[in-house]
């Protein structure tokens, strides 16, 4: 019998042989993606037993910390607290039992501590006895630039409406902000039945109070699209300078037999004024002739330096891409072209596209990448990442960027420009904004209220803020937009001195 | 009948003429101390875990847990000093972390310890469990006191037998609210007020026994050739009639209990010890294909058996608690969540997968052990296998010789099914997982069990009958 025991004793060790590699393969090769499986109770209440990392908003107004994870009384868990609530909602996002928003989501390898460059900080954390504790997340965004911001929408009364800020230099978000928003400290509850009827709620308003208008919604640039238009149009050599003359008259006939006409139907100047004046007066029949001239794909290429038509923009939450479309045919269509060219065809614009149409020609014609994360540090104040400025792209050579500036500036300077009362010396002194109002019609037939646009950077002479705003149907961009932007770097530049 | 040991000639270590083999008890000694330390720093390790304190029962528990286990020792020495050494501290270790675990998952959400709360374990279990080990050990000691020869068992086979059959019958007469384990369909228990045995536990060694006994006498018909199949030898058809009579009874076992665990593991068990008795390799092709078949056609003709399978194939198709295969889901997750080295005791968060304590505690020791923790302890179990199949191996007795080579391989069985099932290496059917899951009946046939292959290998290793005397030819044998 004893032949039959040995070989029994093989088929016993087979047996344990399987149930070792199998728990390898389970414990070992499978553990991550087990994990990772949506509803794993383990993986998603573990974030709730120990402190995740606070998000702090560094940039001017001092250090504010807008999420952090606070204890629960009488348990062991801790709740995400958001004290700059609606304000800072698109920024934070939020962290619910469901999952998470904004940079809640995009750094949450860092605030939950579970990232790889955290390992060594955790472990020395487990054998030191101490808790598990997230690193802290620091952004760029300045607490008085966005207060502002928010609050000069909130004031806007009852628009959707968004701005974002930029530094220039850098291409550091400074504000973002839209309306309407919500309170993430709602969705923050650990008791699922209460954030389930509050994200319903949400989910449900017409207006959208989810959506981060400033980054994920676009909206047609009407006359701000003219500082692309103008940049190509110098870049080209097709206009050698701000004083040179251009064509325009009232109305501009189009190749296909239709009328361009000018805001009100408006003469422009003479009819054959400086490039600089129909800039200022935000003339449609010489941009549109212009556009005209240098082309659509011209018109695709400079706005794509600008930083239009890119998919793959980050900050690190996607950006939805600012479009400018090519009307059909080949050559593409020349009247279409000519609305194209005064932002008037199918061209969509972010707000954060808006800034960084300033932020552009504020940096000498070179756009910087924008980005939130000023940098991450672990539970024991080592950095272990930050950002370094990057370059986007160089949108227009130095030269074309001071020639922009220029005309810029007579937007809020010169007593004819559509900004002046809004954005220039009766409202904002001696301080000098450079900025591009723009008036997009909007809806079947222009039925619809007009969107309010303004791009801008201040100070001219010295750049330290680009701004972009947009509000829907909030009517013209100088009466609508320009003053939140004005509110913006007001704020900024305030606490800046 | 005097007891051998009581004559000083025949304690180990003392030698005649001849040099003694040596009964190697201050190894076992030296080996339980070591267990029993691993047992009580992984209680304390609890306790730390939870809320860095020292669990509170553990000068209780950790003494209660040493001195049964040091009777145990002190009866080895007493009853079997030539037994393997090393299967007391092993079943000890088992027995030993089994008892911490069940603590750990009754101070889950209790006592101010953070986890959830498991409903499904009273607050008590953790002293419970010390008593089922008492009585676990208590049953250990009863075989070797009243059983100082296995053989003597053989007197018995058809008692034992008829006992067998009527401790699995028993649940399935009985009315559900009786016999139901709750929330698993599975009838398997007797339960009166608030106690219930589950009698299966105990079948399964009296069955053993009978299969043994039975098998000796007939092996030699057993053995005998009937055609020649492709290299192959089969049995004669009317040799056939024992093999069918077991599967028979295990897919009863299947239908009527809802219990496929246990009905594979007697069915192993038999064609294990029928392969043992009559090294026909045709008998365990026939078994084996015999399984398959009825496992097939079970699974199609019922719905309960039915469902394992699917759940087994697809268990991510249903990761709700409504969903049959949400236990190895969770159960799956667990051992991910443990990983290489494990959370750490106390650390994990075992609660998520029902009924944890019972089937799939070994996920919570995969959980908060890692893969290292689970090996090790599959290797344990692995280790008793191995110390029963060398007493087997060793043991002259034809009768002690297949009872310890099917007990062992029911350990190896019963480990592969539970700890495979809920690993989803195989369909999950309920089983307990020796000397880990929460409960007595288990415990305390896995303790006896133990016994009986300590009491093999002390047969196996008891050296000859010594003369006492060199004169001649004339030899005085002292009587065994």
């Amino acid at each position: 019998m004893n032949r039959a025991l040995y070989r029994l004793s093989l088929g016993c060790l087979a047996m344990f042989v399987l149930l070792l590699i199998n728990v390898n393969y389970v414990q070992a090769f499978e553990a991550n993606s087990l994990a990772n499986r949506p509803g794993n109770a383990r993986t998603f209440s573990q974030q709730f037993q120990y402190q995740r990392g606070s998000i702090i908003a560094t940039g001017v107004g001092g250090n504010k910390t807008i999420a952090e994870s606070v204890p629960i009384k009488g348990t062991n868990m801790y709740q995400r607290f958001y004290p700059g609530g609606a304000t800072y909602a698109p920024v934070t996002g939020f962290d619910s039992i469901y999952g998470a928003t904004a940079i809640e989501k995009a750094y949450d390898k860092y605030l939950a501590g579970t990232a790889p460059s955290l390992t060594v900080h955790n472990l020395i954390s487990l054998l030191t006895g101490k808790p598990k504790q997230g690193a802290t997340v620091y952004l760029t965004i300045s607490p008085k630039a966005q207060q502002a911001a928010y609050q000069a929408l909130l004031a806007d009364g009852g628009h959707q409406a968004a701005a974002v800020a930029l530094d220039p230099s850098t291409g550091a978000i400074l504000a973002m902000a839209s309306y309407p928003s919500f309170n993430p400290n709602r969705l923050a509850t650990l008791n699922g039945a209460d954030l389930v009827k509050a994200d319903n709620e949400l989910l449900k308003d017409p207006n959208q109070p989810l959506l981060n208008r400033a980054i994920n919604e676009t909206y047609p640039p009407g006359s701000s699209f003219k500082v692309v238009t103008g940049s190509a149009a110098f870049s080209t050599g097709k206009v050698a300078n701000p004083q040179t003359t251009v064509p325009a008259p009232q109305p501009l006939i189009l190749p296909n037999g239709h009328a361009l006409n000018n805001d009100g139907g408006e003469t422009c100047g003479d009819g054959h004024p400086q490039i600089i004046e129909a800039f200022w007066l935000s003339c449609n029949t010489a941009f549109g002739q212009i556009g005209m001239n240098l082309g659509a794909r011209t018109l695709q290429d400079y706005a794509t330096r600008f930083g239009w038509n890119n998919p793959n923009l980050t900050i690190p939450m996607p950006v939805s891409p600012s479009i400018t479309p090519l009307p059909p045919g080949e050559p593409p269509d020349k009247s279409l072209t000519a609305y194209m060219a005064i932002g008037q065809y199918s061209d969509g614009a972010t707000p954060l596209q808006e800034a960084m149409d300033a932020a552009a020609i504020a940096n000498h014609g070179t756009l910087m990448r924008p980005y939130l994360l000023d940098q991450v540090q672990a539970p024991d104040l080592s950095v272990i990442s930050s950002t370094t400025p990057s370059v986007l792209s160089q949108a227009v050579s130095p030269q074309v960027a001071g020639d922009m500036t220029q005309m810029m500036i007579e937007v809020t300077q010169n007593p004819g420009g559509t900004a002046y009362q809004t954005a220039g010396p009766p409202t904002v002194g001696s301080l000098v904004i450079a900025g591009k109002t723009g008036t997009a019609e909007n809806g079947v037939d222009n039925s619809g209220l007009d969107d309010a646009v303004f791009t801008c950077f201040a100070p001219a002479s010295n750049p330290k803020i680009a701004v972009g705003v947009i509000v829907k149907g909030g009517g013209f961009g100088a009466d609508a937009a320009a003053p939140i932007a004005v509110k913006i770097i007001e704020a900024y530049l305030g606490g800046h001195q | 009948m005097t007891a051998i040991s009581s004559q000083p000639a025949a304690r180990p270590g003392t030698g005649g003429a001849v040099a003694m083999p040596r009964g190697r008890r201050r190894t076992e000694l030296l080996m339980l101390i070591f267990a029993v330390g691993v047992v009580l720093f992984a209680y304390a390790n609890v306790g730390f875990g939870l809320n860095g304190k020292l669990p509170s029962g553990l000068l209780e528990y950790g003494l209660a847990f040493a001195a049964i286990i040091l009777v145990a020792h002190l009866f080895v020495r007493r009853f079997a000093p030539w037994a393997d050494p090393l299967l007391l501290p092993l079943a000890a270790l088992m027995n030993g972390l089994g008892i911490v675990m069940i603590y750990r998952l009754q101070q889950s959400g209790r006592n101010g310890n953070p986890g959830n709360q498991i409903s499904t374990l009273s607050s008590s279990a953790t002293a419970m469990q010390v008593l089922y080990s008492a009585a676990g050990v208590a049953a250990f000691i009863a075989v070797l006191v009243f059983i100082r020869e296995v053989r003597v068992l053989q007197r018995y086979t058809y008692t034992l037998g008829a006992i067998g059959l009527i401790l699995l019958a028993i649940p399935a007469l009985l009315p559900a609210s009786m016999s139901e384990v709750a929330n698993t369909g599975a009838k398997i228990q007797i339960a009166v007020g608030g106690f219930s045995i589950q009698p299966e536990q105990f079948a399964e060694l009296a069955l053993a026994v009978f299969f043994a006994g039975y098998l000796v006498t007939k092996r030699d018909v057993l053995s005998l050739a009937g055609r020649r199949l492709a290299g192959i030898d089969l049995p004669r058809a009317r040799d056939l009639g024992p093999v069918l009579i077991a599967w028979g009874v295990s897919l009863l076992l299947l239908v009527f209990e809802s219990d496929i665990g246990t009905s594979a593991l007697f069915f192993g068990l038999f064609v294990a010890m029928l392969y043992i008795a009559t090294q026909r390799t045709s008998w365990l092709l026939i078994g084996v294909l015999l399984f398959v078949f009825g496992a097939y056609v079970a699974s199609k003709l019922f719905s309960h058996v039915g469902a394992r399978f699917t759940s087994w194939l697809h268990p991510w198709a249903g990761n709700n608690p409504t969903h049959l295969a949400y236990q190895t889901v969770q159960g799956l997750e667990g051992l991910g969540f443990g990983g290489l080295l494990g959370t750490g005791l106390g650390h994990g968060q075992p609660f998520w997968t029902p009924l944890v304590q019972s089937d799939f505690i070994m996920t919570a020791f995969g959980e908060e052990l890692g893969l290292t923790g689970l090996m090790a302890m599959l290797l344990i179990f692995g280790l008793i296998v191995e110390r029963g199949l060398r007493a087997a191996i060793a043991v002259r007795d034809p009768f002690a010789k297949l009872l310890a080579g099917g007990l062992s391989f029911a350990i190896a069985l019963q480990v592969f099914i539970i700890v495979g099932g809920v690993t989803n290496l195989i369909p999950l059917t309920g089983i307990t997982t020796p000397f880990l899951s929460q409960g007595g009946s288990s415990l305390i046939a896995t303790w006896a069990l133990i016994a009986l292959l300590m009491r093999v290998s002390d047969t196996a290793r008891r050296p000859a009958p010594q003369p006492i005397q060199d004169e001649g030819m004339t030899q005085v044998v002292r009587a065994g």
